[in-house]
C-alpha cells in the first residue's frame, strides 16, 4: 500500500530536504526443486519426509540435502518419519509482528525432533487451550505434528501441539488434522476467592474503566483503534467480574457476566487493569507473564486493540 | 603473512534517521573522517572492501558500484562484502588479508547502511517495515513463512542457552548492564543515545519485543558509515609516526560459520551454544598468543544485538564460564573500575547499529580507547545471521 502523494518535503534544522514514496518487490514463480515431495508428501499425503544417509545413517528433516556432505555427499535416501518428537528447545513467541504475519500473532516458531530424526525442523507451536505464552513449550516438551485441512504444500501446512492436550486414542493416529482437536474447552486458571483487599481494587479499577470508556467517546484516535470491531468479553479477576463491550468505535463497561461473550479474559488480579490504564504495564506483557489469560489466541488481536487505548486517550487530551 | 596495523578510523554520527543524508553522502564523511584520522590521502590506498548488508535496505542490487568513483578509488579494486550482522567484520577481515598477503600496502574498509528509509505506510512508521525487510533474511524454504524475524532467530538461542543453564542471564543482571552501557554511552558523542539516561529499572520494566528480549536491552536501527583503515608495518610506521597516534596492530583474527539447520550434535546448530563466537574467539586468540582473555584484553568491543547474546558471547569467548555470564555483574567484572571495560561506545544497543559498518564502529571505539586510555590490548567481535551462526573476531593491540 503506497499513498498517491509521490514526494513531500521535510525540514531539518533550517535546510529542505525531498523524500519520495518508492517501492521495492518482485513475483515468482519459485520452483521448489527437490523439496518437492516433501512438500508433496504434506501436501497431498500428510506425511513428513526426512533424508537418511544410507552411509552415516544421519537423518535430516526436512531433507535439506540431495547428499550427505558428512560422507563424500553420498546420495542421500527419502525415508517417512513418524509425526511425534520433541521440542530441541524453547520456542520464541511472537507477540509484534510486521505487516506479513500480524494476522497470525501471537505464534510460537519452534524446532521438534522427530523420533529418530537427527536435526530438527522448523514449526510453527500452538496450544489449544487458550493463548499462547512463553511457558507452555519447553525444551523436551512432548509434541505431535498437526496438519492443516487447508494445505498448499508450505511450511505453514503444519504445526505441533503438546501431545498431552491431545486425547489418547487420538495420539497415534497418524494424519491427525486440525478439525480433529478440541480448540473449544480451554482450561480457565482458577482465582483465589475474593479478599476485601482485592474487592476494592476492582470497586476502584471498575470505576476508572468507566471513565476510561466515556473519554473513549470523546477520543476520535481512540475510537479508531476500536472500530469496525465487535466483542462482548467476560473478565474475571480475584477481585470480581466485569465485562468489557466492544461495539464498533465505542466501549462500555459493565459489573458481572454476560452469557456468551466472544471470549473470556482471566486476571489474576484487578489492579493488571489500573496498571495498564496508567501506563505502568501493558496487558501484552500481562500474558507474556502469565498474570493474565484469555481463553482464544487468535483474539490477542482484541488485546491488541485495548493496549493502544490509554496512548491514545492521552494524546488526545494533549 | 605479512604484519598488518589499522592506521586510520572515521565514522559518522549514529542516527535514527538521515534525513540529510543518502548513504553516498554517509560514505563520503566516513571515509573523509578515516583518511583525515590517518593524516594521508585518499589517493594513498590502494583497494576498497565495501560492507554493506542488505539490497533492500540500499534499494539497490549493485548498492557498492557508485561508491567508487565517490570516495577517490576510481580505477582501483573494490569489492562488498555481505555476511548479515557480521557484514562490517568479514569486511575488515578481507581488508587485513588483502595486506597481510602482500597484494596491496592499504586498504580500506568501508561500511555503510541506510535502514529507515524503509516505510510501513499502514502504521505510519519504520520499524515494521525494517524488521520485514531484514526477514528476508531467513532461511526461505523452510522458515520464512513461520514468521522468521531476527529477533526472534536470537531469541531461540537465549532461550535455549536458559535451558541449558536455568539460573544464568537474571533479568536484573541484563538490566544491570543495560544502565552500564548507557552511561558508557556519554562518553560517545557520535551514539545514537547520547544524551538518553536510562536505569536498570526502566530496562528491567521496558515491554518485551519477543520473549525473553526487552527493548532497552535490545540494539537500536541505526543509519550511518564507518571507515577502517589497514596497512603493511613499513608503510604503518610512517603514517602513525606522521599523524602523531600510536600504530594499532592486528594481532589476530578468527572466523566461523555454523550450520544454520538445528540438530543433535556439532554437524549441525547446537540452539544453546554461540559456537561461532567461541571458534572465532580461540583462533584469534590463538594467533595473538592469548591464554587469559580476562588478564590480556582490557577493552571488548563486542556486537551486542541482545544484552543477554552479549553475556552469552562473552562466556563463549571465555571471559566468564558458560553458565556464570551474571558474573559479569555478580563480580563484578565490567562494572566501573572492574577488569575489563565491554561496549565503551555504549555498543550496538546504545551507540548504534547500522548493519554494514557497526562493526567498524566497535573498531573506531577500540582504537579510540587503546589509545586515549593508554591500553594494551582489544578484542573487537561481530555477530551475524539466523541463531548467530557467523562470528568474527579480531584482537587490537597497541603500539608505541
Ligand atoms: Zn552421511
Amino acid at each position: 500500500m503506497v499513498p498517491e502523494i509521490e514526494s513531500e518535503v521535510l525540514e531539518v534544522r533550517g535546510e529542505r530536504y525531498l523524500q519520495s514514496n518508492e517501492s521495492m518487490f518482485t513475483f515468482y514463480k519459485r520452483t521448489k526443486g527437490e523439496f518437492s515431495p516433501y512438500f508433496l508428501a504434506l501436501k497431498e499425503r500428510k506425511v513428513i519426509l526426512g533424508a537418511k544417509c544410507p552411509k552415516c545413517k544421519l537423518v535430516r528433516v526436512p531433507p535439506f540435502v540431495l547428499f550427505c556432505p558428512e560422507c563424500d555427499f553420498e546420495p542421500i535416501e527419502l525415508v517417512e518419519m513418524p509425526d511425534t518428537g520433541v521440542m530441541n528447545s524453547t520456542p520464541p513467541v511472537t507477540y509484534f509482528a510486521h505487516s506479513l504475519f500480524e494476522h497470525q500473532v501471537p505464534f510460537g516458531r519452534g524446532r521438534v525432533l522427530l523420533d529418530g530424526a537427527d536435526t530438527a525442523l522448523p514449526i510453527h507451536v500452538y496450544t489449544t487451550k487458550g493463548v499462547l505464552t512463553p511457558r507452555i513449550f519447553r525444551r523436551g516438551t512432548r509434541v505431535k505434528v498437526i496438519f492443516r485441512e487447508n494445505r498448499v504444500g508450505k511450511p505453514t501446512d503444519i504445526f505441533a501441539v503438546p501431545i498431552a492436550e491431545i486425547p489418547r486414542e487420538k495420539q497415534n493416529v497418524r494424519g491427525l488434522q486440525e478439525s480433529a482437536l478440541d480448540w473449544e474447552s480451554p482450561v480457565e486458571p482458577e482465582l483465589p476467592t475474593p479478599d476485601v483487599e482485592a474487592k476494592k481494587i476492582y470497586h476502584s479499577t471498575l470505576l476508572q474503566l468507566k471513565k476510561m470508556a466515556s473519554l473513549v467517546a470523546q477520543s476520535e484516535r481512540a475510537q479508531k483503534d476500536l472500530a469496525g470491531w465487535k466483542r462482548r468479553i467476560n473478565v474475571k479477576t480475584s477481585g470480581g467480574c466485569f465485562t468489557l463491550l466492544i461495539d464498533d468505535g465505542k466501549l462500555d463497561v459493565q459489573e458481572g457476566e454476560v452469557k456468551g461473550p466472544d471470549f473470556i479474559m482471566v486476571a489474576k488480579h484487578p489492579a493488571i487493569f489500573s496498571d495498564w490504564m496508567s501506563f505502568r504495564d501493558s496487558l501484552t506483557n500481562a500474558i507474556i507473564a502469565e498474570r493474565l489469560w484469555i481463553s482464544l489466541n487468535r483474539e490477542f488481536t482484541t488485546v491488541f486493540k485495548l493496549d493502544r487505548l490509554p496512548r491514545s486517550i492521552k494524546r488526545t487530551g494533549q | 603473512m605479512r604484519e598488518v596495523a589499522i592506521i586510520g578510523t572515521g565514522i559518522t554520527p549514529c542516527k535514527g534517521r538521515w534525513i540529510e543524508r543518502t548513504y553516498y553522502g554517509l560514505a563520503q564523511m566516513a571515509v573523509k573522517a578515516a583518511v583525515g584520522d590517518a593524516k594521508i590521502s585518499i589517493k594513498d590506498v590502494d583497494a576498497v572492501a565495501y560492507g554493506i548488508y542488505n539490497d533492500i535496505f540500499e534499494l539497490s542490487a549493485i548498492p557498492e558500484h557508485p561508491l567508487q568513483g565517490i570516495i577517490g578509488m576510481a580505477n582501483k579494486p573494490g569489492m562488498r562484502i555481505t555476511s548479515g550482522g557480521a557484514t562490517g567484520s568479514y569486511t575488515m577481515m578481507t581488508a587485513y588479508t588483502w595486506v597481510a598477503s602482500g597484494l596491496y600496502d592499504i586498504v580500506l574498509a568501508l561500511g555503510v547502511e541506510k535502514a529507515t528509509d524503509c516505510f510501513d505506510f499502514q502504521s505510519r512508521t519504520s520499524t515494521p517495515e525494517v524488521i520485514k525487510t531484514i526477514g528476508w533474511s531467513g532461511d526461505t524454504f523452510f522458515e520464512r513463512e513461520l514468521g522468521w524475524t531476527a529477533s526472534d532467530s536470537y531469541a531461540e538461542v537465549v532461550l535455549a542457552y536458559m535451558d541449558e543453564h536455568p539460573g544464568d542471564l537474571k533479568d536484573e543482571v541484563s538490566a544491570k548492564i543495560a544502565e552500564i552501557l548507557c552511561e558508557q554511552v556519554q562518553n560517545n558523542p557520535y551514539a545514537q543515545r547520547y544524551g538518553e539516561k536510562v536505569t536498570a529499572e526502566m530496562a528491567m520494566n521496558s515491554r518485551y519485543i519477543v520473549y525473553p528480549l526487552k527493548l532497552l536491552e535490545t540494539c537500536v536501527y541505526t543509519e550511518g558509515a564507518g571507515a577502517v583503515i589497514f596497512a603493511s608495518a613499513d608503510k604503518a610506521r610512517a603514517i602513525c609516526k606522521n599523524a602523531g597516534h600510536p600504530i594499532i596492530w592486528v594481532t589476530g583474527v578468527g572466523a566461523a560459520n555454523e550450520a544454520s539447520v538445528a540438530g543433535r550434535d556439532e554437524r549441525h546448530k547446537i540452539m544453546h551454544r554461540i559456537l561461532s563466537d567461541h571458534l572465532a574467539a580461540k583462533a584469534a586468540y590463538k594467533m595473538a598468543g592469548i591464554r587469559d582473555p580476562l588478564k590480556q584484553i582490557q577493552v571488548i568491543e563486542l556486537h551486542d544485538a541482545f544484552i543477554k547474546q552479549l553475556q552469552i558471547t562473552m562466556a563463549e569467548m571465555g571471559f566468564v564460564p558458560l553458565g556464570h555470564a551474571d558474573d559479569l555483574i555478580d563480580k563484578g567484572l565490567m562494572a566501573p573500575g572492574g577488569p575489563i571495560l565491554v561496549n565503551p561506545s555504549g555498543g550496538l544497543t546504545y551507540g548504534g547499529h547500522f548493519v554494514g559498518g557497526s562493526n567498524m564502529f566497535s573498531c573506531w571505539s577500540a582504537c579510540r580507547e587503546l589509545t586515549n586510555r593508554n591500553m594494551e590490548r582489544a578484542l573487537v567481535h561481530g555477530t551475524g545471521s539466523t541463531v548467530a551462526q557467523y562470528g568474527v573476531v579480531m584482537i587490537l593491540e597497541r603500539g608505541s
